[in-house]
C-alpha cells in the first residue's frame, strides 16, 4: 500500500471514530502544561530529583494519553463494529487512532519543554547548555514516549475487553 | 424449498467446491437455541435466499456466515476457510478480501461522504489508491450513485443509504455477498437496479449470493430457497 493511501486510510478512519480537533488539543494541551512543568522544575533541582521528574511526567502521561485513547474507543464502539463488519481490524483502527493522535502529543510536549525551560531560566534555574538539553530533550522522550505508550495501551485495553 | 431448524441438511463434504460448509453447528443465547446441530453446504455460485419469521435466526446465520458472530458449538468455513477457529484480525482481513456484507441495520459512517463510505473496505483489503481511485469509480457508476459521491451519507433518504451500503459490498468485488433484506428500504426503481445486479454478479462473475428476505421478487431470482421455519420463542 502507498504512503498516500496509508496517510488517506488513517484520517478517514480517524474522522470515523470521531477523533476531532478537540481531541488533538485536548492531547497537546496535557502533553505542553505536564512538560512545561516538568522542564521548568528539572532546571532547579540534582539528578535524583531530575530521574524523579521525568518518571513522573512519563507515568502522569502516559495515564492521561490511555484514558484519551480509551474514551476514543468507547465512545465509538458501534462504529467499529460497523467497520468491522466490513473488513476492519484492531490493528488498522488502533494504527489509525495512534497515528492522528501521536503528532499531537510530540508537538505539545515540544512546545512545553520549551516553555518550561525559558520559564526555568528566568526564575534562576539552572542555565547552562547541557541542563537546558536535558531539561528539554529528557522531557519531549520522556513525554513523546508517555503519550505513545498510553494511546497503545488504551487501544489493547479496549480490544481484549 | 428446504427447511432449516426442524429439517437438517446432510449433503456430502467436498473440498473446493463449497463457498459456504455450516459443520454440525448449534447456536444458542443463553437459555434461547436458536439451532441445533445445522449441517449444509452452499455451492460456489450459488444464489439462496433464506426465507422464515421475523425473529427465526436468519440474521444470526448471515452473521455467523461473515464471522461476526461466532456458533455456540460447530465449524463454519466460508471459501475453504475455517473462520470459527480466525483470530479478529485474520477475520478482518478475510472479510475485506471476500465477503461483501450488506446488513439490515445502516451501518455507513453518516459523517464520511458517499465516496468515502464505498471506499473503506478497499482500504482495510489493501488496495493500492490507483486501483481504490478506479473501482470506486466503477462501482458507484454500476450502483448509479456517482453523481451523489460527495454527499455526506448523513444527507441521504433510507433508500439511498441502501444503495450506498450495496456499492460498499461490492467494492472489492468479493467471491461471496451476503445481504439481510436487502430489498427492503428500497422503492420499486431501486429494488429492480439492485436486483439486476445482484442477478448479474451471480450469473456472469459466478458470486455466491446469499439473502434474507421476505420479498417474493428475491425468492424468484434464487436458485435455491432455504427456510427457517420455527420463530425463536
Amino acid at each position: 500500500m502507498s504512503r498516500g493511501a496509508s496517510l488517506h486510510e488513517g484520517q478517514l478512519l480517524a474522522r470515523s471514530l470521531k477523533v476531532s480537533k478537540s481531541t488533538h488539543l485536548l492531547v497537546a494541551s496535557v502533553a505542553a502544561a505536564v512538560a512545561a512543568n516538568a522542564a521548568a522544575a528539572i532546571l532547579m533541582t540534582g539528578t535524583v530529583g531530575q530521574i524523579a521528574l521525568l518518571a513522573l511526567i512519563f507515568v502522569t502521561l502516559a495515564a492521561g494519553t490511555t484514558a484519551i485513547s480509551s474514551d476514543i474507543y468507547v465512545r465509538s464502539s458501534q462504529t467499529i463494529a460497523n467497520l468491522r463488519s466490513i473488513g476492519a481490524s484492531s490493528r488498522s483502527l488502533s494504527s489509525a487512532v495512534f497515528f492522528s493522535v501521536i503528532g499531537y502529543g510530540i508537538a505539545g510536549s515540544a512546545l512545553g519543554a520549551g516553555l518550561g525551560a525559558a520559564l526555568g531560566v528566568t526564575l534562576g534555574g539552572q542555565g547552562g547548555v547541557v541542563s537546558l538539553s536535558i531539561a528539554v530533550l529528557g522531557v519531549i522522550l520522556a513525554s513523546s514516549a508517555a503519550a505513545a505508550a498510553g494511546v497503545y495501551a488504551g487501544g489493547r485495553r479496549t480490544w481484549s475487553s | 424449498m428446504e427447511q432449516l431448524g426442524l429439517l437438517q441438511r446432510n449433503e456430502g463434504l467436498g473440498q473446493g467446491r463449497f463457498a459456504v460448509e455450516v459443520k454440525h453447528v448449534s447456536k444458542s443465547y443463553g437459555e434461547t437455541e436458536i439451532y441445533t446441530d445445522l449441517h449444509f453446504q452452499l455451492l460456489k455460485g450459488t444464489f439462496v435466499a433464506l426465507v422464515g419469521p421475523i425473529g427465526s435466526g436468519k440474521t444470526t446465520m448471515l452473521n455467523m456466515f461473515a464471522g461476526l458472530d461466532k456458533p455456540s458449538s460447530g465449524t463454519v468455513i466460508v471459501m475453504g476457510q475455517d473462520i470459527t477457529k480466525m483470530s479478529d484480525d485474520a477475520l478482518g482481513e478475510f472479510r475485506a478480501a471476500t465477503i461483501g456484507f450488506v446488513p439490515q441495520v445502516q451501518t455507513l459512517i453518516p459523517e464520511l461522504t458517499v465516496r468515502e463510505n464505498v471506499e473503506l473496505p478497499l482500504h482495510f483489503a489493501k488496495v493500492d489508491r490507483e486501483d481504490l481511485q478506479r473501482k470506486t469509480d466503477y462501482v458507484l457508476e454500476k450502483v448509479g450513485i456517482r453523481g451523489e459521491s460527495k454527499r455526506v451519507v448523513s444527507t441521504l433518504s433510507v433508500g439511498e443509504k441502501q444503495m450506498v451500503s450495496f456499492a460498499r459490498a461490492m467494492v472489492n468485488d468479493p467471491p461471496i455477498l451476503l445481504l439481510d433484506e436487502p430489498t427492503e428500504a428500497l422503492d420499486p426503481l431501486m429494488a429492480e437496479v439492485i436486483l439486476g445486479l445482484l442477478r448479474g454478479d451471480n450469473l456472469t462473475q459466478g458470486k455466491t449470493v446469499f439473502v434474507t428476505t421476505h420479498d417474493r421478487r428475491v425468492t424468484e431470482l434464487a436458485r435455491r430457497t432455504l427456510r427457517v421455519k420455527k420463530r425463536i420463542p
